[in-house]
């Protein structure tokens, strides 16, 4: 049955593609797709390489740091609040912000290696830390009555249950560092790599070699996702707790003056420490002043040089185009998301199907296919407005759907035995349950759309930081590109921030309710 | 018998006007006010109370894992910090707490590794203890793979490996349904008489409390004290014919008298 829909699925992608009924040719034909493959069979190879070594170098690379320093944080409280900034502005960082401020200081393959290991930090630290704090509390009293201390319950306890988390968090590295390498390629007038061999076929306007190209990228981020998830499930299996853990009884806040006094520090350090790192970086490497520029100068270049007033306007400017559609494309993929992970729950079956699917093309570089999107589309807002929903819609789902998994079936029973209809207990249970969820993937994803409104301008639109970024390239503008990087990170901390305060503001008022 | 009841190098237990207090919603509470116990060496003491009269923090504090605000404990003279480092307490909890990825074998094995023994040299001594639970042909299995009961068995295994002095159980067998529990009582005391430490279980169920027990504490709530104690003077072995005997209930229906008139007050 399934595989019968997949062929009449793909009988009709040939007709379309034969009889050119979509964008004038736009959308070739499976059969011209691999005939054209085959064609260039000869020059894959070298392409593929070419992203595929910084990819895994970087992915080492940036996993090996990320997880140092989950210990680090986990050992040292204090340093994880400290650098609780660095890590959101990483996580925040547009990749196509930061690619050409690589691409001007770094050179030959260290663009592409150090966007992959960025691109990978954030998402395998996050969930390391997770899995070495969040552990069963009853294994610790075991351990600590026969006089284990932290060191003891590190051992024995948390290195073992946080595999799982770090696996998980090297499934998800796995598609960016791919797309990090990609993005990389970007603009660095490389020979070699899919990105390069994309933007250069995209001038030639041959479908055919594009829609090669960016399922190559796909079927690359897949096996490499595939391979980790592989790897992921066996471990999993093995540390789940075979019982329920009791609920754990919440440390109470102290709010006594001297700690006071040492969070308002620890939260001024950690403003501080984002620029401290990109100054220390630039300092330690060296990097020329002609190229480089450190936060003083960027703040000279946009407040206080004397042609200020007119790379602040061009980007006001540029912010007011790209920020109304990063936010619209926000919305709209957080809308179709919503509803379709709530009809997935009404009729059961649905999220079945949708959510493997969600995942799978969740680890789609739907970046590195943009230039598709540009051949079906057009060059308008059109265009712009799709690649951000596409970036943003997959793990916004599936976060979606998760929290709609959460609701408890009593509860849902509760309503049922008054005779609740399936919309009433979608509005009164289900929705405001799965609230902090949906909070959970606006800040998820928001730098994604930033990410795909920006990407879209620089290749198709030429409006807004996309389109500033790429013309600041071209005439060796290094203080509008690095201008741009920093106001891109900023906007999205900034996002982050808001919605992680509205989080907060709901989740204390749910929990008020209920006490 | 009698030959292994002799070898009893067990220690006291003493506590001593212990008080410990929680912060609730910028209230203090009393856990536990001006709370004294002592456990002669080798007995056998259970602990039963309504829910939050502060039992299961009695029984931390004994541990090691909690300190009392005011207060002493101490094992045959030592605090429980020192006892807990040289592996004479033995720890089973209402949950077996077992690590998922570890087989029974090595479950049993994890005290000695924490405690920095060879855990080759004790081999035999698992062994025994698997076959002392009664989990003989399971050595190898996951506690996925174990049932309820089960995985209650090898968490009993685990606190016997360092052959403790002194054990203490936090309703051990409070998940269990009826029928195992029964069978798990009778166990309990046939290892408990095999080794004799001196234990403390924490209870919710009277017929437990009097059928294992060589004395009952019964404890009321706010704030957290002991209210009474009162001994239990059947011979031992116990056997499972005690449950259903006339002066076994006349016991129980006297703790229950005691429970509920703390409770009401």
């Amino acid at each position: 049955m399934q595989a019968l829909s997949v062929l009449l699925a793909l009988a009709a992608w040939e007709a379309l593609g034969d009889w050119h009924l979509v964008g004038q040719g736009a959308l070739p034909s499976p059969s011209a797709i691999v005939a054209q493959w085959w064609q260039d069979r000869d020059i894959y190879p070298a392409h593929i390489w070419a992203t595929l070594q910084p990819a895994l170098i970087g992915f080492v690379a940036g996993n090996v740091i990320a997880a140092a320093a989950a210990l680090a944080f986990m050992l040292l409280p204090a340093l994880e609040r400290l650098m609780r900034g660095f890590n959101i502005a990483i996580f925040g960082i547009p990749p196509i912000a930061l690619s050409p401020v690589l691409v001007i200081t770094l050179p030959g393959q260290w663009p592409q290696i150090v966007l992959a290991a960025v691109s990978v930090y954030f998402p395998t630290m996050v969930m390391t830390l997770l899995g070495l704090q969040d552990i069963d509390p009853r294994p610790i009293d075991v351990i600590r009555s026969y006089g284990g201390g932290r060191i003891a319950v590190l051992h024995w306890l948390r290195l073992r249950s946080c595999l799982p988390g770090l696996l998980g968090g090297l499934r998800v590295a796995a598609p960016a560092a791919i797309l990090g390498a990609i993005l990389a390629e970007f603009g660095s007038g490389a020979r070699w790599g899919l990105g390069s061999f994309l933007l250069g076929s995209l001038g030639r306007g041959d479908p055919a070699r594009i829609w090669g190209i960016g399922l190559t990228a796909t079927a690359m981020s897949a096996a490499a996702y595939g391979l980790c998830a592989l790897l992921g499930r066996r471990a999993a299996a093995s540390v789940l707790a075979v019982t329920i853990t009791p609920a754990r009884i919440e440390a109470q806040a102290v709010a006594r003056g001297r700690a006071r006094t040492l969070r308002v520090l620890l939260g001024v350090g950690a403003v501080a420490m984002p620029f401290l790192i990109w100054w220390g970086v630039l300092k330690a490497f060296a990097v020329s002043p002609v190229i480089a520029r450190t936060p003083w100068g960027v703040w000279q270049y946009l407040v206080s040089a004397p042609d200020a007033a007119d790379a602040r306007a061009g980007i006001i400017q540029a912010l007011g185009q790209s920020l109304p559609l990063a936010g619209a494309g926000l919305l709209i993929a957080l809308a179709v998301a919503l509803v379709l992970a709530t009809t997935g729950t009404l009729w059961r079956g649905l999220n079945a199907a949708l959510l493997p699917a969600a995942v799978f093309l969740q680890t789609m570089p739907l970046v590195a296919l943009a230039p598709i999107i540009v051949l079906l589309f057009g060059r308008g807002i059109a265009t712009t407005l799709v690649v951000t929903v596409a970036v943003t819609f997959f793990p916004a789902f599936i976060t979606i759907a998760q929290g709609l998994a959460q609701v408890p079936a009593a509860s849902l029973d509760l309503v049922s035995v008054y005779g609740a209809s399936r919309w009433q207990k979608l509005l009164l249970v289900s929705v405001p349950m799965c609230l902090p969820y949906l909070c959970a993937a606006a800040r998820l994803v928001a730098p994604a759309a930033l990410l795909g409104v920006m990407i879209a301008e620089w290749l198709a639109t030429g409006y807004g930081l996309g389109g500033v970024l790429n013309t600041a390239r071209g005439e060796l503008d290094y203080g509008m590109i690095w201008a741009v990087a920093f106001i891109a990170v900023a906007v999205s901390v900034t996002f982050y921030q808001l919605v992680k305060l509205i989080e907060e503001r709901l989740l204390t008022r749910f929990r008020m309710a209920g006490g | 018998m009698s030959s292994a009841a002799l070898k009893v190098p067990t220690d006291d237990i003493r506590i001593c006007a212990v008080t410990r207090t929680f912060a609730v919603d910028a209230r203090q509470v009393f856990a536990l006010r001006d709370v004294s116990l002592g456990c002669e060496a080798g007995s056998f003491t259970a602990l039963i109370g309504p829910s939050g009269c502060g039992k299961s923090t009695l029984l931390r504090i004994i541990a090691g894992l909690e300190h009392p605000d005011e207060g002493t404990a101490r094992i045959g003279g030592a605090t429980p910090q020192q006892k807990c480092r040289s592996g004479a307490l033995g720890v089973a909890f209402q949950d077996p707490a077992l690590l998922p990825w570890r087989t029974v074998r090595q479950n049993i094995a994890l005290p000695l590794q924490v405690l920095g023994r060879s855990v080759s040299s004790a081999q035999g001594l698992i062994d025994q203890l698997i076959q002392l639970v009664g989990l003989q042909g399971f050595e190898n299995a996951r506690p996925g793979q174990l049932s309820g009961g089960m995985r209650q068995r090898v968490a009993i295994a685990r606190t016997l490996v360092t052959d403790p002095s002194v054990l203490l159980m936090d309703e051990p067998f409070g998940a269990l349904d009826q029928i195992l529990r029964r069978s798990m009582n009778i166990e309990l005391q046939r290892i408990w008489m095999e080794k004799r430490p001196t234990t403390i279980l924490v209870t919710h169920g009277i017929d437990e409390a009097v059928f294992l027990a060589d004395r009952v504490a019964i404890m009321q709530r706010n704030p957290g004290g002991i209210a009474q104690v009162i001994e239990v003077p059947f011979e031992r072995p116990r056997r499972p014919e005690l449950f259903a005997a006339p002066e076994f209930h006349r016991l129980e229906d006297e703790i229950a008298a005691v429970l509920y008139a703390g409770m009401a007050s």
